[in-house]
């Protein structure tokens, strides 16, 4: 089976014209994920035109969240570190990054809401109620870099925590002591790439970590996030892009993770699922495409596995350590 | 989406769930916009919560609902019977009943607890048992775990007592209805390290012994499934198994362990006629363990390398990337 590129194009495209669907209004709250998932996915099929950028970086804007800084999933909703970094993201591949950059206030709110979420110990809270989890490390530490705002103070204390969440079979949890789970190896490997500190795993955890990795892959070709599951498409980029960023992405076999994620795809209607014949939806479609990029898939256009955004667009991030 | 079969709709059924659709989104979305419009006056009424809860009800994903909320019951902390909090409660529990899986419901229900009017002990002590049902229906689901040790760790703090050892036998009890629930596993080895990190253990040996026994059945139980071999991986590895054993002692549980994986794998190959992949990458592991210790120590390990390479092939380049630096 091919990679049906037109089909996924329409098929995003066609994303913002369900407004008559119920599931459309109770989705609002992963309105700006959504977007930065479907402009990810027409970047690396090579189509970010298809989208109109004016209006997609006023819909972002329109998110700012005046109260507290930072980005809501949707207008009138509260801010939250996961849909500031979309926001950001978004903005950043359509090279609208001066709204915040270059905005003062907008700049010192957004920097505020980020470093008021980190708590003593160097994790982050995802907003003012309390809840800790790695994501969020990512979440704080990716808005930082693209915004090139790192700094040591804040820096130091996160990889702290993230290195905390570090387990015993080379998998990391979404806290210190919590099992471990693909996604959160993403995050943070992805944390401690983006702030240079990767060399703080030893040559032995880097080994675990692959091993752990690479024992995710099925004999059906998909991958899982943790032993004795299913495998699912979006574990094609936590794990794909955890094995590229520690450069082991060789341990898996590509060709069958390959014909699993082409095997996830609605040839009718375009889109992928997380599994053959299940429901397609935006999130598994950005990972499959993504995942097939860093496959090295033919046509389409390579992708950062740290920042998950085209590497056209990462390559203009000032690096950590060099401002 | 997860796990939602594919449907095909007929024009009909389309246009049927169109027509619902539209009532629904006018309730939904003029109570969204009713209950925003309170919230941007500060609204902090028993109204207002009302509606908050109604929209929960519809809607437990959307996560501004529960901050609106979150702040309403802070206002009028002071004014709410007991009852309310344990009426939030049973509202929270149905709503994760239906989305066990969603982070912000689980998010609500700690701080409800951490606001509960003194916090008391028996309001966690039934909190865990309400976990443990949770983990009764789905063993492996990892909120519920991670939420479990927030539970116990909020309970060792009020009580000043630590639950470890109640909460070893809890993951033994759960790796013994089922072996591969790795959950436990992971559990296991966050227990055991903090009791002997915290002189929780009074006679280590016998200890280690009894650990060396049940990870031997456990893997005679069921050698295909990798959460054991995991365990097994850390156990080997872990520093305190050798310095309570003592070398000598060590050494013969590492040719034990060989001896018993070999024969895991013997009768694998007389089954199925091949080896069993889990028990070649552990016996490198041992092997490992063994070269270091024992100067001249044969090795098998480029024999089971080789073999890997051929019968685990999804994962061949790692095992070429271990021949290289044997």
């Amino acid at each position: 089976m091919q990679l049906l590129k037109e089909k996924h194009i329409a098929y995003v495209k066609s994303l913002d014209s369900h407004t008559d669907d119920y599931e459309y209004w109770l989705s609002e709250h992963l309105r700006l994920n959504g977007v930065y998932w479907g402009l990810t996915v027409l970047c690396i099929l090579g189509s970010p035109e298809t989208f109109d950028k004016d209006d997609v970086i006023a819909f972002v804007m329109s998110c700012w969240d005046d109260k507290y800084g930072g980005f809501a999933p949707f207008p009138r909703h509260d801010s939250h570190l996961l849909s500031t970094l979309s926001g950001l993201q978004i903005l950043a591949t359509l090279g609208g990054l001066d709204n915040v950059k270059k905005d003062q206030l907008k700049l010192s709110q957004c920097l505020k809401f980020i470093s008021s979420n980190q708590l003593e110990d160097g994790s982050f809270q995802g907003d003012r109620f309390g809840e800790v989890d790695a994501r969020f490390s990512y979440n704080a530490l990716s808005c930082l870099s693209i915004l090139g705002e790192l700094t040591p103070e804040v820096v130091d204390p996160a990889v702290n925590f993230v290195l905390r969440c570090y387990n015993f079979d080379g998998g990391f949890g979404l806290s210190p002591g919590a099992e471990s789970h693909a996604s959160m190896a993403f995050t943070c490997l992805g944390a401690l790439k983006i702030t240079g500190k990767l060399h703080l795993l030893s040559p032995e955890q880097i080994d675990m970590i692959g091993w752990w990795l690479c024992e995710r892959q099925l004999p059906e070709g998909g991958l899982n996030g943790r032993p004795s599951k299913l495998p699912d498409v979006c574990y094609s980029w936590w794990v794909l892009s955890s094995l590229a960023i520690i450069g082991k992405l060789e341990w898996i076999d590509y060709e069958k993770l390959t014909q699993f994620i082409l095997s996830c795809q609605d040839e009718k209607r375009g889109g992928i699922s997380d599994r053959p014949n299940n429901e397609a939806d935006v999130f598994h479609t950005v990972f499959g495409v993504a995942g097939l990029s860093l496959l090295g898939y033919k046509d389409l256009v390579p992708v950062d596995p740290t920042y998950c955004m085209p590497y056209s667009i990462t390559a203009t991030f000032q690096k950590y350590g060099l401002y | 989406m997860h796990g939602v079969k594919r449907r095909q709709w007929t024009k009909d059924q389309l246009k049927q769930k169109k027509e619902k659709d539209r009532m629904k989104i006018d309730v939904y979305s003029s109570l969204v916009n009713s209950t925003l419009d309170r919230r941007d006056k500060n609204d902090h009424s028993l109204t207002a919560l009302e509606d908050t809860t109604k929209l929960l009800d519809m809607n437990p994903e959307f996560n501004t609902m529960w901050n609106y909320r979150r702040d309403i019951i802070a206002k009028l902390k002071t004014e709410l019977p007991l009852q309310f909090w344990d009426k939030e409660l049973k509202f929270i529990m149905v709503q994760l009943k239906k989305f066990p899986k969603v982070y912000w419901i689980w998010n609500h229900r700690i701080w409800v607890l951490n606001n509960y009017p003194g916090s008391p002990a028996s309001v966690w002590e039934r909190e865990l048992d309400i976990v443990s049902a949770l983990l009764e229906v789905d063993a492996r689901n990892f909120h519920g775990w991670h939420y479990r040790r927030m539970v116990v760790g909020k309970l060792e703090n009020i009580t000043g007592k630590s639950m470890d050892a109640g909460e070893l036998a809890y993951a033994s009890k759960k790796i013994n209805n089922n072996i591969s629930n790795f959950s436990a596993w992971h559990q296991r080895v966050q227990l055991i390290d903090r009791m002997f990190a915290n002189g929780e253990i009074e006679d280590r040996k016998e200890f280690m012994e009894k650990e060396i026994n049940y990870l031997t059945n456990a893997m005679f139980t069921d050698a295909e499934d990798q959460s054991v071999w995991f365990y097994i991986n850390w156990f080997v590895n872990y520093p305190l198994v050798q310095s309570i054993l003592g070398k000598e002692q060590y050494i013969r549980f590492l040719e034990s362990m060989t001896t018993n994986i070999l024969m895991i794998n013997d009768d694998d190959i007389e089954f199925s006629g091949s080896d069993n992949s889990w028990c070649l990458k552990i016996l490198l592991v041992i092997e490992q363990r063994q070269k270091e210790l024992s100067p001249g120590f044969e090795s098998h390990s480029v024999q089971y390398l080789e073999k890997l390479v051929v019968m685990d092939p999804l994962r061949k380049n790692r095992y070429l990337h271990l021949l290289s630096k044997q």
